[in-house]
C-alpha cells in the first residue's frame, strides 16, 4: 500500500514533468488524458485496501521537508521583496521566525507522518476524477488561449493534484504546513499565469492571504507543542477532548477559514478569476479550497459540541448567507460561481463542524458534490469564454439559441446546487433534521436559520442566472446544437453524468461509500439506510419516487424548451399596447452592496470571536 | 393518512382549491359590503378559459404555466403522502422555480419583474416555513406527516407563536395583501402569470387553487392527531388571512422580507429556544 | 359539453382609455365597486388583454391612442366582444370633428354593443354588459380582424395568418389616410 501512496503523491509530478517537457500538443494531450485512468485506479486501490494505515517515511523524507520549507519561504520573501509587498514579506519573515521556532522545540514523535484513512482516500477520489477531468479540459482551453504556454500551466495543474493528494495524507501537522504553503505557491503561480497587472496583484492578494493562514497553522503547532506535547493529527485525535485546551485547535479552524476562503478574506478567491479558467475550476473544485473543510473534517471529533465548534458554525453560517447575498449583486459570471462557492464553502464547514456522523456525512456530499458540480461551471464558463465570448450573464441573453447543450448543461449546474433532489440538496436537508435535534443551543437553531436564508439565496440566485439564459423571443426558427470541441463535450459531459447518477443513486451512495468515510472519522456509521432509492435517515426519509419524480420533472424542462410545440396564434409581449423596444435587464440589488462594509465589519468580529473565544485565548 | 387517501386528496385537490377559491370571492366580497360571486365561479371561468382561442408568446413559456400546474400537484401529493415536511417544502420550492422559469423565459417587463419578485417571496416565507417544521419536529418528535397526524400532542399549545408566525406568513404564501407583490394586479398585474392566457393560463388558475389546498394543509398539521381543532384552526385561519387581505395595503418587497426576517423569525426563534431550554 | 354557456358566467374585462375625459372612466369603476357589484356576473376587471374577453371602451380615440388600442384588441384571445362605453367612445361626442381624434372606436376595431350617455350611467354600461354577454355566447372562435383588415388581409400577408403580422399591418394601414 505504501507504494500506491507514493504513486498517487509522485505520479502526478511525474506526469507533470513529462508533460512539460513532451514537445507536441499531441502527446501532451494524450499524457494527460492518461493521468485520468491512472490516478482513478489508484485512489481506488487504496479506498479498496485495508484502511487506515501509517506510512513510515526514512528520515531523509523529513529533511528534504525541513529543506522544502525554508527554500519556499525564502522564495515567498523573493517574490515580496520582487513586487515590493510588504505584507508578503512581513509575512514571510514570520513565518520563517515562526518556522525554525517551531522546528527548534518540536519533540520527537514515533507516530509515523503519514496517515491514509477513508477521509484520505476519499480526497484522493476527488482529485483524481475531477481534478484530472479539468487538467485534460485545460490542454483544450490553452490551445484556443496560448499553445506556447500550454506545457507550462497543464504542468502546473498536473503538479498540483500532486500536492494535494500529498496534503490530505500527511499526518504530522508541520509537514502539514509545508504543503499548505505549497499549495499557496501553486495557486499563486496559477493565479499570476497571465503576467498581466491585474494577474499579479490578486497573484499578491492569493499569497499573503494564504500566508496568513500558514502562520496560524505555525502558531497551532507550537500550541500544541506546548499543551499537548504532539504534533500529529492522529494524537491529538486520541487526547481525552473534554479537558484540553482549544488554542491549537482554535488557530488551525482559522488557517482553515482561510484556506476556504471565508469573509472577511475571500478576496484571494475572487481575485482568482483573472487566471485562465481551468485555474478556477481546479481551485473552487478539487483542490485548494477542499483543504478547509478536510482540515475541519479532521479536528472535528475533538472540537464536536466545543464552543470553538459553536462559533465556527456561526461564523461559517453567517459566511453561507453573506457571501450568497454579495452574489446576488454581482453579473460577471465567474464573480457569481466564486461567490457561490465560498457560500457552499461556509456550509461545509458548518456541517463539519457540527460533528455527529450524519452533519459529517452531510459535509462529504457537500464536499463530493461541490466539486463535481462547480468544476462543470466553471468549465462552462470557460466554454463561453472561448466559444461564444460571453462574460457577463447580461450577454448570456440569446445564448439559448446559438448554444443548447452549453445552456443546458449550465441549467443542469445551477438546478443541481440548490434544488430537490441532487446531492447538494439532500445534504442541506439532512444538515437542518440534524440540527433540529440540538436546538437548545443558539448556535444550532442559527445554523438552521443560517441554512435555510442561505439556501434560499442561492435559489434566488441561480434562478437570476436561469431566468437570464433561458430568455428568448420567439420559437426556434430551427433547431441545431452547437458543435464543441470533442474535449469540451467529454469532460463536461462526464460532470454532468456525474451529477444526475450521483443524485439519482443517492441513498446508495450514501450509505455504501460515503458512510465509510463517516466511519473513519467519528469512529460510529451516521444512522441511515438506503432500500432501492429511498434514502432513510434517522428522523425521516427521501422516497425512490420524490427523487426520480423531480429529477424527471427537471430534465423536461430543458428538453421541452427545444421540443415542444403548441398550434397557437403568436402575440406580442404585453406592454400596455405600447410599440417600444424592450432592453430587458436583470434586477442587480444595488440595495445589498451598500451594506456591502456592514457585511463585512460582522465577518470580521466573528473571526476575532472564533478566535479568541473558541480558541480560548481567554 | 392512508395511501388511498392520500391519493383521492391529491386528485380531488382541484376540486376543493376551487371551492376555497369560489368561497373566498364570496367571504371577500361580504366583508366589502357586496353580495359577490356565486360559490362555483372558479370553475365557471375554468370552463370558459377552457374554450378560448389559445394564443401565446412562444411554446416553451406556455409550457412552463403546465409544468407548474404538474409541479405543484406532485408537490401537495408529495405533502399528503405523508413524507416528510421539509421534502414537501422544498418540493414546492421547486414548483415555484417552474412558474419564475417561465416569467423569465419571455421578454415581458411585467413577466421578468414578477417572476423576479416571486423569488423574493420565496426568500421571506420559507425560512418561517422551515422553522415551523422544525418546530412540529420539536414537539412532535418526527417530520413525517403521517406520524404527525397520528400524535396526541396539539402542537399549537406549546407553539403559539410559531402558528401566529405562520398564520402571517400564509399571506405571502397565497399572494395576498400586504405581501402580494408578486402578483400586484394594480401594477404589474399578474406578474409571472401575465402572459399565459386561455389554456395555458388555466393550469396556472388550477395550479393556485392547488397551492391553497397546501398552504392550508400546513395549518392543519398544528393540530397534531385533534382533526376537529385542525378544521376549526383551518377555518380560523382562512377568514383570517382574508381579513388581512381586506384591510390592508400592498407593502414594497423590502418590507416584506424585514418583516418576515426581523419580525416572524424571532418569533419562531424565541418560542422554539423557549420550548427547547424547557425541555432540556 | 357544450362550454359556451359559461362563457356568459365568466366575462373578465379589460378596460381602456382612449383619451376620453374619464367621465366614462369613472362609471366603469363605479360598476365594479361594491355599490353595483359587477362581480356578482363573475366579472373581473384583469386589466390585462390576454386573460380579458369582454373590451370596454371609452373616449373618442385620439391620435395617439389609436395604435394601442389595435395592438389591444389583437392581443385578446377569441371569442371577445368590444363595448364602446359613453357618447364619445360610440360617435366621437363632444370631441367630434377635432383635429386629433378619430370619431369613434368603430372605425379601427368591430364594436359589439354601444353603450351611449355623457357620461354613460353605470345601469346603462351594465346593461351594455350583459347584452354583450348574449352576444359572446353566440361568437365563434375565429380570429377577429381589426376594421382596416377585414376583407383582405389574407390576401396580403398569405394564407398563414400570424398574428403579430396582422397587428402590424393593421397599425400601418391606420397610417395610410393620415392627415396631419
Ligand atoms: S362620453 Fe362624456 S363622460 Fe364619457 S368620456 Fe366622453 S366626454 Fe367624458
Amino acid at each position: 500500500m505504501e507504494q500506491i501512496v507514493g504513486a498517487l503523491i509522485v505520479l502526478p509530478w511525474i506526469f507533470a514533468i513529462a508533460v512539460f517537457l513532451s514537445p507536441n500538443h499531441r502527446l501532451r494531450q494524450i499524457l494527460t488524458f492518461l493521468s485520468l485512468p491512472v490516478l482513478t485506479y489508484l485512489a481506488f486501490k487504496v479506498w479498496n485496501s485495508n484502511l487506515p494505515f501509517f506510512v513510515e517515511t526514512p528520515h531523509w523524507v523529513e529533511t528534504a521537508v525541513t529543506v522544502f520549507d525554508y527554500l519556499l519561504l525564502g522564495y515567498f520573501l523573493y517574490q515580496g521583496i520582487k513586487f515590493r509587498s510588504f505584507l508578503v514579506s512581513v509575512l514571510a519573515v514570520a513565518q520563517l521566525f515562526l518556522l525554525t521556532w517551531v522546528l527548534l522545540i518540536l519533540p520527537h514523535s514515533a507516530t509515523p507522518p503519514i496517515y491514509v484513512d477513508r477521509l484520505t482516500s476519499f480526497m484522493y477520489l476527488i482529485v483524481a476524477t475531477v481534478g484530472t477531468i479539468i487538467c485534460i479540459y485545460a490542454t483544450k482551453y490553452m490551445e484556443q488561449e496560448n499553445l506556447d504556454r500550454e506545457n507550462r500551466f497543464v504542468a502546473i495543474l498536473l503538479w498540483f493534484l500532486g500536492v494535494m493528494n500529498f496534503a490530505v495524507s500527511v499526518n504530522n501537522i508541520e509537514w502539514f504546513f509545508a504543503l499548505f504553503e505549497t499549495t499557496t505557491l501553486a495557486s499563486y503561480i496559477l493565479i499570476r499565469f497571465r503576467w498581466d497587472e491585474i494577474s499579479v496583484k490578486n497573484a499578491i492578494r492569493a499569497l499573503w492571504m494564504n500566508q496568513v493562514g500558514g502562520i496560524a497553522i505555525l502558531i497551532g503547532i507550537l500550541f500544541a507543542v506546548k499543551y499537548y506535547n504532539v504534533y500529529n493529527f492522529t494524537d491529538i485525535l486520541k487526547i481525552n477532548a473534554t479537558a484540553i485546551s482549544m488554542i491549537p485547535l482554535g488557530f488551525l479552524s482559522i488557517s482553515a477559514l482561510v484556506k476556504g476562503a471565508q469573509m472577511p478574506f475571500h478576496k484571494w478567491l475572487l481575485g482568482a478569476m483573472v487566471a485562465p479558467t481551468p485555474v478556477s475550476a481546479i481551485l473552487h473544485s478539487a483542490t485548494m479550497v477542499k483543504i478547509a473543510p478536510y482540515l475541519i473534517l479532521r479536528i472535528s471529533p475533538v472540537i464536536k459540541g466545543t464552543l470553538l465548534a459553536k462559533l465556527l458554525i456561526t461564523t461559517t453560517g453567517f459566511v453561507f448567507v453573506a457571501a450568497g447575498l454579495l452574489a446576488l449583486t454581482q453579473d460577471n459570471f465567474k464573480r457569481i460561481l466564486a461567490y457561490s462557492t465560498i457560500s457552499l464553502l461556509g456550509l461545509m464547514m458548518l456541517t463539519a463542524s457540527m460533528g455527529s456522523s450524519v452533519a459529517i456525512l452531510a459535509s462529504l456530499l457537500l464536499i463530493f458534490f461541490h466539486a463535481v458540480v462547480k468544476a462543470l461551471l466553471f468549465l462552462e464558463a470557460g466554454i463561453m469564454e472561448k466559444e461564444f465570448h460571453v462574460k457577463y450573464i447580461e450577454e448570456m441573453r440569446r445564448l439559448i439559441e446559438k448554444a443548447p447543450i452549453t445552456v443546458f448543461f449550465i441549467a443542469l449546474g445551477f438546478m443541481s446546487m440548490t434544488i430537490v433532489p441532487y446531492g447538494i440538496f439532500i445534504a442541506k436537508w439532512i444538515t437542518l433534521e440534524e440540527a433540529s435535534n440540538f436546538i437548545s443551543h443558539g448556535a444550532y437553531i442559527a445554523s438552521i436559520i443560517f441554512i435555510t436564508i442561505g439556501g434560499v439565496i442561492l435559489t434566488l440566485l441561480y434562478f437570476k442566472v436561469i431566468g437570464v439564459i433561458s430568455r428568448k423571443r420567439g420559437e426556434f426558427v430551427s433547431f441545431k446544437l452547437e458543435k464543441l470541441p470533442f474535449i469540451y463535450m467529454f469532460t463536461t459531459g462526464l460532470y454532468v453524468i456525474s451529477t444526475i447518477v450521483g443524485s439519482l443513486f443517492i441513498a446508495h451512495f450514501s450509505t455504501d461509500f460515503v458512510n465509510l468515510v463517516v466511519k473513519d472519522i467519528t469512529g460510529e456509521f451516521a444512522n441511515i439506510k438506503a432500500e432501492s432509492l429511498t434514502l432513510i435517515t434517522p428522523v425521516s426519509q427521501i422516497y425512490d419516487w420524490q427523487i426520480l419524480g423531480a429529477i424527471i420533472l427537471l430534465m423536461i424542462v430543458p428538453v421541452s424548451a427545444y421540443f415542444v410545440y403548441f398550434k397557437a396564434d403568436r402575440v406580442y409581449e404585453y406592454t400596455c399596447g405600447e410599440n417600444i423596444s424592450l432592453n430587458i435587464g436583470t434586477y442587480n440589488f444595488s440595495c445589498i452592496s451598500k451594506i456591502e462594509p456592514f457585511i463585512e465589519t460582522i465577518a470580521v468580529a466573528l473571526f476575532v470571536l472564533t478566535l479568541v473565544l473558541g480558541g480560548g485565548l481567554v | 393518512m392512508s395511501k388511498e387517501l392520500s391519493v383521492v386528496l391529491t386528485l380531488l385537490s382541484p376540486f376543493i382549491g376551487g371551492l376555497v377559491y369560489g368561497f373566498e370571492r364570496i367571504v371577500r366580497a361580504r366583508m366589502q359590503n357586496r353580495q359577490g360571486p356565486p360559490i362555483l365561479q372558479p370553475f365557471y371561468d375554468f370552463f370558459k378559459l377552457m374554450d378560448k382561442r389559445s394564443i401565446m408568446i412562444h411554446s416553451f413559456h406556455a409550457f412552463m404555466g403546465i409544468m407548474y400546474l404538474i409541479g405543484t400537484w406532485f408537490s401537495l401529493y408529495v405533502l399528503l403522502s405523508g413524507g416528510d415536511i421539509l421534502i414537501a417544502i422544498f418540493f414546492h420550492v421547486l414548483s415555484l422555480a417552474f412558474l419564475v422559469i417561465g416569467g423569465f423565459s419571455v421578454r415581458s417587463p411585467y413577466s421578468v419583474v414578477g417572476a423576479m419578485r416571486e423569488l423574493i417571496h420565496m426568500l421571506a416565507y420559507e425560512p418561517v416555513f422551515v422553522l415551523a417544521a422544525v418546530g412540529l419536529y420539536l414537539v412532535t418528535g418526527t417530520f413525517q406527516v403521517s406520524e404527525l397526524l397520528k400524535t396526541d400532542t396539539v402542537p399549537i399549545l406549546t407553539l403559539p407563536l410559531v402558528f401566529i408566525a405562520f398564520l402571517l406568513s400564509l399571506p405571502a404564501v397565497l399572494k395576498k395583501s400586504p405581501f402580494d407583490i408578486a402578483e400586484a394586479h394594480q401594477e404589474i398585474i399578474g406578474g409571472p402569470e401575465i402572459e399565459y392566457s386561455g389554456k395555458f393560463y388555466e393550469a396556472v388558475y388550477t395550479a393556485k387553487w392547488i397551492e391553497y389546498v397546501y398552504a392550508f394543509f400546513f395549518v392543519f398539521l398544528f393540530a397534531g392527531g385533534n382533526y376537529f381543532l385542525g378544521a376549526v384552526l383551518v377555518v380560523l385561519s382562512f377568514f383570517i388571512v382574508n381579513l388581512i387581505d381586506n384591510a390592508t395595503a400592498r407593502v414594497n418587497f423590502r418590507q416584506m422580507v424585514s418583516f418576515h426576517w426581523y419580525i416572524l423569525i424571532p418569533l419562531v426563534v424565541v418560542n422554539l429556544m423557549l420550548l427547547a431550554l424547557w425541555r432540556a | 359539453m357544450n362550454l359556451k354557456k359559461y362563457r356568459k358566467k365568466s366575462p373578465w374585462i379589460l378596460h381602456y382609455n382612449t383619451g376620453s375625459c374619464n367621465g366614462c372612466d369613472v362609471e366603469i369603476l363605479a360598476c365594479l365597486a361594491p355599490k353595483y357589484d359587477l362581480e356578482r356576473f363573475g366579472v373581473l376587471n384583469r386589466g390585462n388583454p390576454k386573460q380579458s374577453d369582454i373590451l370596454l371602451v371609452t373616449g373618442p380615440v385620439t391620435k395617439r391612442a389609436r395604435e394601442r388600442l389595435i395592438r389591444l384588441y389583437m392581443e385578446m384571445p377569441e371569442p371577445k366582444v368590444v363595448v364602446a362605453v359613453g357618447a364619445c367612445a360610440c360617435t366621437g361626442g363632444v370631441f367630434r370633428g377635432m383635429y386629433n381624434v378619430e370619431n369613434g372606436v368603430d372605425k379601427f376595431i368591430p364594436v359589439d354593443v354601444y353603450v351611449p350617455g355623457c357620461a354613460a350611467r353605470p345601469e346603462n354600461i351594465i346593461d351594455g354588459v350583459v347584452r354583450a354577454l348574449e352576444i359572446l355566447e353566440e361568437k365563434k372562435k375565429d380570429l377577429q380582424l381589426t376594421r382596416k383588415c377585414v376583407g383582405d388581409i389574407e390576401y396580403v400577408l398569405g394564407k398563414q395568418l400570424n398574428r403579430r403580422k396582422i397587428v402590424a399591418e393593421g397599425i400601418r394601414r391606420c397610417y395610410e389616410d393620415r392627415r396631419d
